[in-house]
């Protein structure tokens, strides 16, 4: 026996298992489908216990059909249900683009009648697990009018994102970060307050430089600017949380205050989310910055397994730092 | 081996006596013939360069939508293709919100956002389609499993054709909602062609009703000229998919008698295919039936006829003064409130 507990805390994937849980607990029209999701709980256990909560009515497990199943959850959405799908590797959505992109993301703009699902997509890197289960996909759906995109960094977020995609009239794409899931904690208990869409977050002010990032960028950017603390190197880390709609509004007020902004995600950098950021920091702040936008992001390479190649190809803490401190102080 | 260009079998079994009443015989027959007519109608406007793009029609199809679409209730949601008109006609669209699609109007069901056959209206329980055919083969099981989730004995009924039977979806969906046991009718309008492509190009086993062996359910090929006999199949995979007993799959045999689209001429079918499905007019068909079955005589038969093309007529005069739409609402309704 322990003779000190420590103080309780809610994991990444434990928010996200919670936020569904409470939004299925209060809607009965909140429905989970997807791969493994039901008897095995899912491959990253994020909904286990649930088929033994709702039963396989609400927890449907499918064949390995991700178009079938996403053009499901549209069918029900158009009928009024809120779907949840579970992607079981952000990869796998590529199996689905025709369904998100032709029919769901557009069905609203062309007859008027709302597609309320929510895409929950684990993605990214550094889990060693190579080209096809470690991929960044928002670029690929930012493009796509009607979409929302969400990308939480913490257990706060994680939740109460989660909880407004479900509420959403729209098709939200939920990107969860597989690497989070175990590694970050936040003190229990966790609220269950919806965080809105279209809302940035400053989670460390600064003065010298602007990081905008998200996801992963934000623990990484948080660590970098400690570390630069140490140097006198004041850095203001941006937090976006959605994707699109992009909040420019907080963007713009930092980078106004800083003059200064570096850009950071794992995703590969041509045609990256970074890039739109980087135009919208140029139309917003172009008479205020004292330097040209910087990005640091993933190489135009797939993920490769090996860790030691796998390490090369995502951004590490001393390229983020030694580029804010190049950033900063020139 | 023979060509089955030549030896299509143009009666896939003999037609049953017509299980239905009177007024739902002669209602079936009025909306095959305004369907009919309206196409004929719009054939017209694109000759006169009335429409925007190209036109899409389902001549000979008219059969396989009306009776397919009379089986269900107004709940029962359906997912048709371009060539089902007489699906929408039959749940109560009216013919100028078709034209105003082809044309653009701010009147049209998208108010001019989509166009051509994506006219679809949900108040009417009818998906609309994407041209991403059998897209809405995954969506319509997806309305079942609503229905049923609802605890209604609602039926959702999806439509694709011979060619989009090669896409994924078409696998996708059939084996979900046989596994999940939906309350879904899939119809397949085999039309023998897919674009400019033959079914000998299109798949290796052409007989598209057995393919629902593969996934459980029954299948079941009719002659999709025969109204009586479409609809007879259509209520049998209803009562069953109403009854907990899961999806079917209906093959429906006809022939497209257009191009793909009106500015496509289809020299590449046989003439004589042509002709030999020319003599086997759906519309006509349907209307002698009703004659030797004593529910209208030919002067009936006539005067509905005549009435389905002044009404085509009234629709067309009525749409040419309806306004296109603003742009300045172009960026409107992008996301849902």
């Amino acid at each position: 026996m322990p003779t000190e507990t420590a103080a309780p805390t809610v994991s990444y994937l434990e928010a996200i298992a919670d936020a569904l849980r409470s939004e299925m607990d209060a809607d009965p029209d909140v429905f989970l489908i997807g791969e493994d999701v039901g008897q095995f709980g899912g491959a990253f256990k994020v909904t286990k216990g649930f088929l033994d909560r709702f039963g396989p009515g609400r927890v449907v497990d499918t064949p390995i059909a991700e178009s079938g199943f996403t053009g499901l959850a549209c069918g029900a959405a158009l009928m009024g249900l809120r779907p949840v799908v579970e992607f079981q590797f952000a990869d796998f959505i590529s199996c689905a683009f025709d369904q998100i992109i032709n029919n769901c993301s557009r069905h609203y703009y062309r007859t008027g009648n709302p597609i309320p699902v929510t895409f929950r997509a684990p993605f990214g890197a550094r889990l060693r697990a190579g080209p096809t289960h470690s991929q960044s996909i928002e670029a690929y759906f930012a493009h796509v009018p009607g979409l929302k995109i969400v990308a939480p960094a913490t257990p706060q977020d994680a939740a109460g994102l989660l909880i407004s995609a479900i509420r959403d009239n729209n098709p939200v794409l939920y990107l969860e970060s597989k690497y989070l899931y175990r590694r970050i904690q936040a003190p229990a208990p966790l609220s269950l307050d919806p965080v809105p869409i279209g809302s940035a977050k400053v989670v460390r002010e600064g003065t010298r430089v602007s990081l905008l990032t998200y996801s992963v960028g934000v623990h990484q950017g948080l660590e970098a600017a400690e570390k630069l603390a140490e140097e006198g190197i004041s850095v203001e880390v941006v937090d976006l949380r959605t994707l699109v709609p992009l909040d420019v509004a907080t963007i713009a007020a930092s980078v106004n205050k800083t003059s200064r902004a570096v850009v950071l995600h794992e995703d590969a950098r041509r045609f990256g989310y970074g890039a739109e950021i980087a135009a919208t920091v140029q139309d917003e702040c172009f008479w205020r910055l004292d330097g040209p936008v910087v990005r640091i992001a993933g190489k135009n390479t797939p993920i490769p397994t090996s860790p030691a190649l796998e390490d090369a190809a995502v951004p590490q803490l001393p390229e983020i730092i030694s580029t804010l401190r190049r950033v900063a102080t020139t | 081996m023979a060509n089955p260009r030549t030896t299509a079998n143009t009666r896939a079994r003999k037609p049953k006596p017509p299980p239905v009443d009177r007024d739902l015989a002669v209602r079936m027959f009025e909306v095959m013939a305004l369907t009919r007519a309206v196409e004929d109608r719009m054939v017209t406007m694109y000759k006169q360069g009335e429409l925007l793009g190209s036109l899409y029609t389902g001549h000979w199809h008219e059969a396989i939508a009306v009776g397919t679409a009379a089986a269900l209730r107004p709940t029962d949601v359906l997912a048709p293709l371009h060539r089902d008109l007489g699906v929408h006609l039959w749940r109560g669209m009216e013919p100028w919100q078709v034209m105003a699609s082809f044309m653009g109007r701010a009147t049209s069901p998208t108010g001019g956002r989509d166009g051509t056959l994506h006219y679809g209206r949900l108040d009417l329980n009818i998906i609309n389609p994407v041209s991403h055919i059998p897209n809405n083969y995954p969506v319509a099981t997806g309305a079942a499993f609503a229905l049923r989730y609802r605890g209604t004995d609602g039926v959702a009924m999806a439509y694709c054709g011979d060619g989009s039977t090669g896409r994924g979806d078409f696998h996708e969906a059939l084996n979900i909602a046989a596994v999940q046991r939906l309350p879904c009718v899939f119809i397949v309008e085999n039309n023998q062609y897919s674009y400019s492509t033959p079914l000998t190009l299109t798949t290796a086993s052409a007989d598209f009703a057995s393919k629902a062996v593969a996934y459980g359910i029954p299948g079941e090929k009719v002659d999709g000229i025969d109204v009586f006999a479409v609809h007879d199949a259509a209520v049998n995979a209803i009562a069953r998919a109403r009854a907990g007993d899961g999806p079917s799959l209906i093959e429906a045999v006809t022939m497209r008698m257009h191009g793909h689209a009106e500015h496509d001429p289809a020299d590449y079918v046989p003439r004589e295919l042509i002709d030999l499905w020319a003599k086997r007019d759906p519309v006509e068909e349907t209307g002698a039936r009703l004659v030797e079955l004593g529910f209208l005589d030919s002067g009936g038969v006539t005067a509905v006829r005549a009435q389905a093309r002044k009404t085509a007529l009234e629709h067309r005069n009525k749409v040419l003064g309806m306004p296109m739409p603003e742009p300045d609402h172009e960026e409107d309704r992008v996301y849902a409130n």
